[in-house]
């Protein structure tokens, strides 16, 4: 009974939409846009009966595979991480990218790697980890998320300007630090260009913790819905479910930032989308705003090699261009 | 002396002694003496200060001028604190256009930039408008779309610019704002605009402040407020469009400068427009002489430096703002 209460065919019906959305895009990006001429048959042929010494496959195998793995599991860590911060704050606009999270990761990361001292000898998931907290602990404090008359509009405002700033100081470690790196330009709008395998096996542990962490607020997230009285008073440690939600929005953030830079509004459009879809059980939403994510990460990721065929735009500004007009559309709305 | 004229005389003064400082720091710095010399005789150092240094620090006086006026006027009109011609996507659009110009048709003439420029500020202006007309949002969800917009104009830029791939500092310019490489052939495109639309402005301080009393009290003390707002914005639009075509949209200037001016003499518009003018010049010169001495030879881009400067004062506008 409690199974199909929570999973209803109908919603996983949705899901199951999602999947092959984006296993369609996880595909396309595996054959589609490249010097060599790949097919789809390369594809099912890598899986079916694979060959060592066939370029195509070696080709799709150690270049398209890795990265559009890393496309999806990014695409699912920030989609996540949007839907969880939006069921924390229960504000519609809340994403990583909003509350400066990814931009503190970046800034973090660019300092870090760019000068000679790095700091305390730390690793770059570490110091991104520590960047976010900075980033998002900055929005929170000055955003006004302590005082009683919390508004989410000054939030947002407070969250932009932050965000504003720490990009501006990315932007200026990177010159200092080395004024041809015009690439990591591309790198700070968020880029899966140059993803190996080591890259994935950097994402995978910490993207699979971070999930783990995320699936076990489920519960408390529906509650919460209600109000935090209300979720306090039916049995949820309030104070435990934040800090659990808050350590997972943050891991996935800045694992997804270290790999490939900070990918704008993923995570405020993937819950979205998610939500007119499957309703709003935290049950269903996390795999399908997951989902949306994802494919929406592997689908820019394809268009984003498209448009200008031997050189890469970098996915980021895909999904801003895709993003922004999105946000508008939001902020409009929640008026009514 | 009054109270301010006093003000009006030390900033006036400050803005003086910054140029030269400006003039003589760089990557080779040299002595005040040399630094007047060269200005009034020429010599050895002619291509440093007065090719260089000079036209540079003439235009981050006349953008700062430009941002601040128009930055006055839009709050004047819009009578919200948060907004300002980079925050409501004008900066944007302008930079959208200037820039695609730029990259597409590189031998587009250097006086039709500021026009296409103009363009560009009021095709984003146009689509605020249209936002605000159907949906009348509250005046901080308006400060946001305006953000949004201007996120989206520069996510354009940004996807422009990998498309047409330009040396970084040129880059730079159009991302953040920087006066990098700015001689004297962009200082005549420039300057027309300002001689009339700065004055022009001056001439509509007194109906701001009428209007600044509300729409009908304005009205029956004799202003037409729609052909004000009109005239206002359009010249706000105008003036924040010329110095974005020049040096790429920096930041911030346009709601900083204005505040500070209102901080120091209160709010008559007759007042408020020279000192903003001149905060606005003082920004953007100290933010363009410290992007220069930061690191030389290396350049920062100004934009970065006056957002650094600009941010926590948003913050703290949004700490006081109760109209939520």
């Amino acid at each position: 009974m409690t199974l199909s209460f929570l999973f209803p065919p109908k919603k996983l019906m949705s899901v199951f939409i999602l999947i092959t959305v984006l296993l369609m895009g996880f595909v396309c990006s595996l054959y589609g846009q490249s010097e060599f001429s790949l097919r789809v048959n390369d594809v099912w042929n890598l899986f079916v009966s694979y060959d060592e010494s066939n370029i195509n496959q070696q080709i799709i195998l150690s270049l398209r595979l890795p990265r559009s793995l890393t496309a999806a599991v990014i695409g699912f860590n920030l989609g996540i991480a949007g839907l969880l911060m939006q069921g924390l704050t229960r504000n519609p606009l809340a994403s990583p990218t909003l509350f400066a999270i990814s931009s503190g990761a970046a800034c973090l990361t660019a300092l870090n790697s760019l000068t000679v001292a790095s700091i305390g000898g730390l690793s770059n998931e570490a110091v991104a980890f520590v960047g976010a907290l900075t980033g998002g602990g900055l929005v929170f404090l000055l955003g006004g998320g302590l005082s009683s008359n919390q508004n989410a509009l000054r939030l947002i405002l407070a969250g932009i300007a932050i965000n504003g700033l720490l990009t501006s100081l990315t932007r200026a470690v990177l010159i200092i630090a080395d004024d041809m790196a015009y690439s990591l330009l591309h790198w700070l709008s968020g880029s899966l260009s140059g993803i190996d395998w080591s890259s994935w096996s950097q994402l995978w542990p910490l993207s699979l913790l971070g999930l783990f962490i995320a699936t076990s607020t489920c519960r408390g997230l529906n509650l919460n819905a209600l109000g935090e009285q209300t979720a306090a008073s039916l049995g949820v440690n309030v104070t435990w479910l934040r800090i659990r939600i808050c350590l997972a929005v943050l891991i996935l953030t800045s694992i997804s930032v270290t790999v490939a830079g900070p990918i704008a509004f993923v995570g405020l459009i993937a819950p979205h989308l998610a939500r007119a879809w499957c309703g709003s059980n935290h049950f269903m939403l996390l795999p399908a705003a997951g989902l949306s994510g994802a494919a929406l990460v592997c689908w820019a990721d394809l268009v984003s090699r498209n448009i200008i065929p031997p050189a890469e735009t970098p996915v980021g500004i895909i999904t801003a261009l895709i993003g922004t007009p999105f946000f508008i559309y939001l902020i409009l709305k929640g008026k009514r | 002396m009054s109270r301010y004229n006093k003000i009006l005389a030390i900033s006036f003064v400050l803005l003086i002694i910054l140029s030269v400082i400006s003039l003589s720091l760089g990557v080779k710095s040299l002595t005040l003496e040399t630094v007047f010399n060269t200005v009034i005789n020429g010599g050895d150092e002619d291509f440093i200060i007065n090719q260089y240094r000079l036209p540079r620090i003439i235009i981050s006086i006349l953008v700062g001028i430009g941002l601040a006026v128009s930055g006055v006027l839009t709050q004047g009109i819009i009578r919200n604190p948060l907004a300002s011609p980079d925050l409501m996507g004008i900066s944007g659009g302008a930079g959208l256009f200037a820039c695609s110009s730029l990259l597409i048709w590189p031998e587009v003439h250097s006086a039709l930039l500021p026009l296409i420029a103009i363009l560009g500020g009021f095709s984003a202006a146009f689509l605020i408008w249209l936002l605000n007309h159907f949906n009348h949002p509250s005046p901080a969800r308006l400060a946001l779309v305006g953000i949004a917009v201007s996120a989206f104009l520069t996510s354009c830029i940004n996807f422009i610019l990998v498309l047409h791939p330009v040396e970084m500092n040129s880059a730079m310019i159009w991302l953040t704002g920087s006066l990098w490489g700015r001689n004297w052939d962009y200082i005549w495109p420039l300057l027309p605009w300002l001689i009339i639309l700065v004055p022009f402005s001056f001439y509509l301080a007194w109906s701001l402040d009428l209007s600044a009393l509300g729409e009908e009290t304005a009205t029956s003390l004799g202003v037409n407020t729609e052909c004000l707002q009109v005239l206002a914005l359009s010249s706000a639009v105008a003036l924040a469009s010329v110095s974005v075509a020049v040096c790429g949209t920096i930041g911030f200037v346009g709601l900083l400068a204005p505040h500070l001016a209102r901080l120091l003499v209160g709010p008559r518009h007759k007042l408020i427009l020279p000192i903003a003018a001149l905060t606005g010049a003082l920004l953007v010169l100290s933010a363009d002489t410290l992007s220069r001495n930061l690191a030389p030879p290396l350049e920062m881009p100004a934009g970065v430096l006056t957002a650094v400067l600009g941010a926590p004062y948003f913050i703290f506008l949004l700490y006081r703002y109760k109209g939520w």
